[in-house]
């Protein structure tokens, strides 16, 4: 015990005496003082009403980041996250539809608590994903947050009475193709209203830009929605939701019949 | 030791520590025969990581008053608003890229965990090392 004591101790001494020489020494870590270049453009032209065809209208200029500026960047990389699911789903393939038909689940307590703490973490999930725009958060994290939900009802009620209310494999499938569907939609929707107007405009454009005069209002009737912004955040939380909801369910499939018919696909080897 | 240089120091620190952190967890990826162990250790690896990239988005402010989140509150800004939040706002970019980092790592734990337990449900084990021999007896019966 004492020797470990003494190895973490000697690890922090090191740690400390390294960070002073880095800050000492010739090799040091750049900390800058000012912004940088790029991030001085994104942060002044993130909402800005006396520059238009720059500006996302976003406050969160996380969001306006990573739904505006870098859109096609975030596309692709909720590509990488769905492709991530469907390996999940082919790699249980065969087991999805192998619920029990009754289940026990917890106590009474811990399922008419988690009754009322679920609706609430789908209330502040919801919150999340509508003030994406606004405040920290998005679809991914109120999609996350969501999720827990359906976490929670699986471990206090079992699989089986969420398949009886609907909520299994099939649905989580539907929905969250419901959302990439929504997701892909919002993303053209300055390119469709362009073609019905025929005039240009870009793929994941948000407001109107030099030679795309095409481009969503940011604010409707004075309340703040930043065009595409509150759309693609809506859509990606619901398919981020459902994504987790899948997996989670297929990670709470009964081991015994799973075991057996992983085994009895193996029967080859 | 002035004002400054104790900033520079206390980043120096977070900064130094991140790269142990991600020292260690690459010694668990690596020298851990538990796949579930080294599932915890490539968490750790990319956590220590994407708070690494989050640091290099971060700034000193004249003064050394603490930096304020990249999120405008003042909306429409005024003037004033937009140059205070000019000269305080950390860097957007870095923490944007992180975001969609920790939702990509969430899956992919998510689809490695899905991994190990299928091939607990196969072979009966998570010990790489037995896995191994296992293959290689595999290998020698035919």
């Amino acid at each position: 015990m004492g020797s470990r004591l003494l190895a973490a101790l000697s690890m922090c001494a090191m740690a400390l005496a390294l960070a002073y020489a880095l800050t000492v020494g010739v090799f040091s870590i750049y900390i800058p003082i000012e912004l940088r270049p790029l991030a001085k453009i994104l942060v002044t032209s993130a909402y800005n009403e006396s520059t238009p065809l720059f500006s996302s209208m976003t406050p969160e200029i996380v969001t306006a980041v990573v739904w505006d500026y870098r859109g096609i960047d975030t596309f692709f990389e909720v590509a990488v996250f769905y492709v991530a699911i469907v390996a999940t789903a082919a790699l249980f393939r065969g087991i999805e539809r192998s619920a029990p038909r009754t289940s026990v689940g917890l106590s009474t307590i811990v399922r008419t608590v988690t009754r009322i703490v679920a609706l609430m973490i789908v209330v502040v999930g919801s919150a999340i994903i509508l003030h994406g725009h606004l405040t920290p958060g998005g679809g991914f994290q109120g999609g996350a947050t969501i999720a827990v939900a359906v976490a929670l009802a699986l471990v206090a009620y079992g699989l089986a009475k969420l398949v009886e209310h609907r909520i299994d494999y099939e649905t989580s499938l539907k929905v969250r193709s419901l959302g990439l569907l929504g997701l892909s939609l919002s993303a053209c929707i300055a390119l469709i209203a362009a073609l019905i107007l025929n005039t240009n405009a870009y793929v994941f454009q948000n407001q109107p830009k030099t030679y795309a005069p095409i481009g969503l209002p940011y604010a409707v009737d004075g309340v703040l929605i930043s065009g595409t912004v509150l759309l693609l955040n809506i859509f990606d939380g619901i398919a981020v939701a459902a994504g987790f909801a899948l997996l989670l369910i297929l990670l709470s499939q009964p081991e015994d019949v799973a075991r057996e018919r992983v085994l009895s696909s193996e029967g080859g080897e | 030791m002035d004002l400054e240089t104790f900033a520079k120091f206390v980043i120096n620190v977070v900064a130094v520590v991140l790269v142990l952190n991600a020292a260690i967890a690459l010694y668990g990826l690596l020298a851990r025969p538990n796949l579930l162990k080294k599932i915890i250790a490539l968490t750790i690896f990319s956590d220590s990581i994407n708070s690494f990239a989050i640091l290099i988005g971060f700034r000193l402010v004249k003064g050394f008053e603490n930096p304020v989140p990249p999120v405008i509150t003042s909306v429409p800004p005024s003037e004033s608003y937009a140059r205070w939040f000019l000269a305080k706002s950390v860097d957007p970019l870095p923490q944007a890229l992180v975001l969609t980092a920790i939702v990509i790592n969430l899956a992919v734990t998510a689809f490695l965990v899905a991994l190990a337990i299928q091939i607990y449900r196969v072979s009966g084990t998570l010990d790489a090392r037995t896995l191994a021999y296992e293959k290689a007896r595999r290998g020698e019966e035919r």
